[in-house]
């Protein structure tokens, strides 16, 4: 992961340990990894998706280590130091200012969000469209729902499903959602 | 535009008519890069050359797929598509035929135009976090629910791709996903009473 890191230039890395860190403390349900990374690649920088999502898996594992062995600024730069030595001087800057200004104040998480193992549900956004027509149509008059939903993966990175659902696809995927409530109501 | 369409067709030995229902289908399925290898494989039960398997197959691509784009039901408006001298038996048939398939066709049209990734399946489970590594005793209710979706929709069953996507919603995030699916419901009566 070193030589990704050292591709990132030092205000997009440093927004990035600022989002991991946030996400560790639970203030935002995750890392938004491909919103970054397209702003990443406009600066001109060329550096893939996959690539950045396991610079800020090794971020996230670097951080909730030392918050759980309550590291010290200075034994978190050691360990640095003596880990990836090839680390870039001004990820390590980053990282020690972060740290720094708020590692200390990750707690070791004690709620049950901490233990998931499946993506997180963060969002969803919803469309109601009618279409008109279409090559193989002339009038189709036929509508449908559209939903985008917002996931945390268990690392922490953010990602978007789309979905498109008839309309009685759409009843019974509500009625299906009633049902969990009400399950969850009762157990 | 409808005559110019029509095949110069003269069945001399005409297959039976479950092989033109065949036939007929297989046209309106074919998208039109797969109509010349159908060609080919329909030709020895057609008895006619190459050429003109290429032409019928074409013809009646074009034909199917007319009258479902325009939406056409009624016999008369099928038997006016073809030209005047045109063999009245087969018309009539190829008629019938088409009168048969229209709704199917439609709704495998409807269901296969282009649109987002579709939802195919979910399923669901309730569970209780009783305990973890970090957290001895607890007792969260939460739900896991798994969506199939499929990413290309296809005219006549292709390969499709399925992706499964696990989510896991708290009853807090539940209720909200419920809120936003209630919208969609008022939505669409709105929607359904104008």
């Amino acid at each position: 992961a070193a030589d990704k890191i050292r591709l990132i230039p030092q205000d997009f890395f440093a927004e990035l340990c600022e989002q991991i860190i946030q996400h560790l403390n639970h203030k935002i349900p995750g890392v938004n990894t491909a919103e970054l990374c397209q702003r990443i690649q406009t600066s001109g920088v060329d550096i893939n998706i996959g690539d950045l999502a396991k610079v800020a898996n090794t971020l996230s594992f670097l951080f909730s280590t030392a918050a759980r062995n309550n590291l010290s600024t200075e034994e978190l730069v050691t360990t640095l130091g003596s880990g990836i030595s090839t680390l870039p001087k001004h990820a390590v800057q980053v990282i020690r200012h972060v740290w720094n200004e708020q590692g200390k104040a990750i707690a070791v998480s004690e709620d049950a969000e901490s233990t998931a193992t499946v993506g997180q549900f963060v969002d969803m956004k919803w469309k109601l469209g009618v279409a008109m027509s279409s090559d193989t149509c002339r009038s189709l008059k036929y509508p449908y729902v559209t939903v985008t939903l917002t996931v945390a993966d268990p690392s922490g990175q953010i990602t978007d499903k789309s979905f498109e659902m008839t309309i009685p696809q759409f009843k019974n995927f509500f009625r299906q959602f009633k049902e969990m409530a009400s399950v969850l109501e009762t157990v | 535009r409808a005559a110019a369409e029509r095949p110069r067709f003269a069945p001399r030995q005409a297959p039976s008519k479950d092989a033109v229902r065949q036939l007929c289908q297989e046209c309106f399925c074919s998208p039109p890069a797969a109509l010349g290898p159908l060609a080919q494989r329909a030709c020895p039960g057609l008895a006619v050359s190459a050429e003109e398997a290429e032409q019928l197959v074409s013809a009646l691509h074009n034909l199917t797929r007319h009258v479902v784009f325009r939406g056409l039901t009624r016999a008369e408006d099928i038997l006016c598509l073809f030209p005047e001298n045109f063999h009245q038996n087969l018309k009539n048939l190829l008629t019938k035929i088409i009168l048969e398939n229209i709704s199917a066709w439609r709704n495998e049209a409807q269901a296969s135009q282009i649109s987002l990734p579709r939802l195919v399946d979910m399923d669901w489970r309730v569970d209780i976090k009783t305990s973890s590594d970090s957290i001895v005793r607890m007792a969260v209710p939460t739900c896991l629910l798994q969506l199939k979706i499929q990413e290309d929709a296809a005219l006549c069953g292709n390969n499709p791709v399925v992706s499964a996507l696990t989510v896991e919603l708290s009853k807090e995030t539940l209720d909200t996903m419920l809120e936003g699916l209630g919208r969609i419901r008022d939505q669409l009566s709105a929607v359904a009473n104008k």
